[in-house]
């Protein structure tokens, strides 16, 4: 077939003059992460972490959803397979016995959840969006069923402990701030290879199928080779994911690995905005960062100075108990705001948030710019030069 | 290759009936999910949570008239009215659904929809379990015990009930589906929803009765699955929402008969695949292998027939 030539423009993902990544937000945020551990406290170093952790989990699944438009519901199985690997490969307490080192492990690990990944993708890649969605969910509580039933392999429901620190260099990674560091040049690295790839050809191939699968084909673009290799590399992140968690907490149980993790990756990709790498920050901060927050010491001394609002509620409600005479009560005290919010009920409000983003701003809190000017521009918009970054 | 099969025959009658019970629930979930497909090709993820609250409706229902102290034919007006509250349950969480968290998305990138249905559907599952406090309710056993039947080949009133029920609940969709305006609208809007718009029907009208003739049946299956299980809890719904989508998928999703055979399929193979694979040499399989057989299964259709039993439309669907 001959190749088409497109004008320069068209053919770029980032138009002529403009870098696809925003300079100053990515310093002052770079700078930021690298100095907020000396005068954040252990426990902030923890949910940072998991921040991180899960800024890079995203930005795996953001290659699958966001830049391929392939939707995976089961992304936990790769996490489950990355830190089941460390787990029953180094550790003493593991059915295996084997106790490699971790450096040996992590690989193997790595690997593991790449191959899981190819396999589960080639029987149903070729096949539309929606089976992709019900088979990856499938495989998702497979694992976990697996995980729970296998027990001379994996150790059943009580899971596997005693999951040592790794060193790296004689640097022994142990405290909350080493985990800190580690899992944010993680981030850093997937999300720089990620941007890379996705403004190379396989990103544009990637970017064609997610419009629209028939065209893309029809140019040339082997469609299934290109959604094994976006399904791959996000399989290979996600086990790279649960490499650092299982490392990190030390031990690993079937319970950590439920379609919640599935779902809450999810949401961080699509509530800050698909294909976007800031989206997945700011949708980390969102999902991972503040249900952890709300439980901080620091957390209800700040809401204590909310007493007064806290009696003006409980007016109005006294108010209303004697018109209306149903139980109401009365609101806890304000520095109890956080931790009162029960397990259950900080999902009810998750949940209604999850919706609300969705129907006020549909393409996430920061879409990608890229789908921002297809929703804001028409096409010919982007033929007259546009300055500025947006 | 001949299968001596050790079990009894009553063995395999009893688990073919104990299939047939579990697949009729599924039945009536999957419909929810394949008509809601059908108009909107979109996957309703709180369906699961609509027939959840349509259980906790019909418990209330029967807990108010009496709860475990029925007795007589208040048994049977009861258990109508528990359907009947189900129902409107059911119907009036699809509504909310629809108008708040589906409508407003309709021309929104694909997967939104989905988060959103995803975000409804936690939202409910957690109210539910914060009001109940994590705790299972119980359906009154008021229902009659026993069972009918040729010797050994019997079943039990409850079963027979349940099946029941959700054949005639089938029978009135296909009916409604078939042979009314509605039904012929309805039709119309899953063809094409623009031509049918240009043909004067109205198509939100039309898509809202889908959710709500989705619902209607979610809330049968609600108070069917208490009255047989008895133990109903705001996590219910997650599970029979999975395996329900699976049935739709495993008949063709977007055909309603498809749902109807998917999920009598779905829950024969479960029951009778896992006593089955018990039968070879070697092989003790637990109650939670049920879910594995069903997803494997779900695998293996998807690549040896991936539209379905009964499915022509997906192919060509995006």
């Amino acid at each position: 077939m001959p190749s088409l030539r497109l004008p320069r423009r068209n053919a770029r993902s980032a138009p002529r003059g403009r870098l696809s990544w925003a300079p100053w937000p990515t310093a002052l945020l770079l700078a930021a992460a690298i100095a907020v551990p000396s005068f954040a406290n252990t426990a902030w170093m923890g949910m940072l972490f998991f921040v991180a952790l899960y800024v890079g989990l995203g930005l795996g699944l953001n290659v699958v959803v966001g830049f391929a438009g392939l939707l995976d519901l089961g992304y936990v199985a790769f996490f489950a397979t990355g830190a089941y690997s460390v787990a029953l490969l180094t550790s003493p307490a593991s059915p295996l016995d084997m106790q490699l080192h971790f450096w040996a492990a992590a690989p193997i690990g790595l690997l593991l959840a790449l191959v899981v990944g190819v396999l589960l993708g080639l029987p149903v890649l070729p096949l539309r969006g929606d089976y992709l969605a019900i088979v990856t969910l499938g495989f998702g509580e497979i694992i976990r069923l697996f995980l729970v039933n296998q027990r001379d392999i994996t150790n059943g429901s009580s899971g596997v402990s005693a999951i040592g620190d790794p060193s790296f260099f004689g640097w022994v990674v142990s405290s909350n701030t080493d985990w800190y560091y580690v899992a944010f040049s993680v981030a850093v690295i997937v999300a720089v290879l990620t941007a890379r790839l996705r403004d190379s050809r396989v990103g544009r191939a990637w970017e064609a199928i997610r419009e629209d699968e028939d065209v893309a084909g029809a140019m040339g673009i082997n469609t299934t080779k290109y959604k094994l290799m976006a399904f791959a590399i996000g399989a290979l992140i996600g086990g790279l994911g649960g490499v650092l968690y299982a490392a990190f907490i030390g031990f690993v149980s079937p319970a950590a690995f439920s379609l919640q993790v599935s779902i809450d990756v999810l949401s961080i990709v699509v509530i800050g905005g698909m294909g976007s790498t800031w989206g997945v920050i700011v949708g980390s901060f969102v999902i991972i960062g503040i249900p952890r927050i709300l439980l901080f010491s620091e957390t209800a001394d700040f809401l204590a100075r909310f007493e007064w609002l806290r009696n003006g509620i409980n007016n109005i409600l006294g108010g209303l108990d004697a018109i209306v005479p149903a139980a109401i009560g009365e609101l806890p005290p304000a520095e109890d705001w956080g931790a009162e919010l029960g397990d259950d009920t900080r999902f009810v409000i998750f949940g209604a948030l999850l919706v609300a983003i969705m129907v006020l701003r549909p393409s996430g809190i920061i879409p990608s710019r890229r789908r921002q000017l297809e929703f804001e521009h028409p096409p010919e918009a982007e033929l007259s030069p546009v300055e500025g970054v947006a | 290759m001949p299968v001596v099969f050790l079990a009894s025959a009553t063995f395999w009658w009893d688990q073919f009936i104990n299939g047939l019970t579990t697949g009729s629930i599924y039945a009536l979930i999957a419909l929810g999910y394949t008509m809601v497909y059908g108009v909107l090709q979109m996957i309703n993820f709180a369906h699961g949570e609509v027939f959840m609250l349509g259980s906790f409706a019909g418990f209330g229902v029967m807990s108010v008239m009496g709860g475990d102290d029925l007795s007589g034919a208040m048994i049977a007006v009861a258990i109508f009215a528990a359907l009947i509250g189900a129902m409107a349950a059911s119907m009036a969480t699809s509504l909310a659904l629809e108008r708040f968290a589906y409508r407003p998305l309709r021309n929104a990138p694909r997967l939104a929809p989905l988060i959103s249905a995803i975000g409804a559907s936690i939202f409910l599952q957690y109210l539910v379990l914060e009001q109940t406090e994590a705790r299972a309710k119980f359906y009154p056993g008021v229902f009659p015990t026993g069972s009918i039947g040729i010797g050994d080949f019997d079943i039990r009133y409850i079963q027979l009930f349940l099946i029941g029920a959700s054949l005639t609940m089938m029978a009135l969709l296909f009916a409604v589906v078939q042979r009314t305006r509605t039904g012929r609208a309805i039709r119309a809007v899953a063809e094409n929803p623009g031509n049918a718009a240009l043909m004067g029907i109205n198509v939100n009208r039309t898509i809202v009765i889908v959710f709500l003739l989705g619902a209607a049946m979610a809330g049968v299956a609600g108070v069917l699955y208490g009255l047989f299980f008895q133990a109903i809890r705001g996590s219910m719904g997650f599970l029979p929402g999975i395996k329900a989508f699976t049935a739709a998928v495993l008949g063709g999703i977007g055909s309603i008969p498809g749902a109807v055979a998917g999920g009598y399929t779905l829950g024969l193979a479960e029951t009778l695949g896992r006593e089955m694979l018990n039968e070879l040499p070697g092989v003790d399989l637990g109650n939670e292998w049920r879910d594995v057989i069903a997803f494997s299964l779900l695998v293996l259709i998807l690549l040896f027939r991936p539209t379905g039993i009964f499915g022509e439309k997906v192919s060509h669907r995006a």
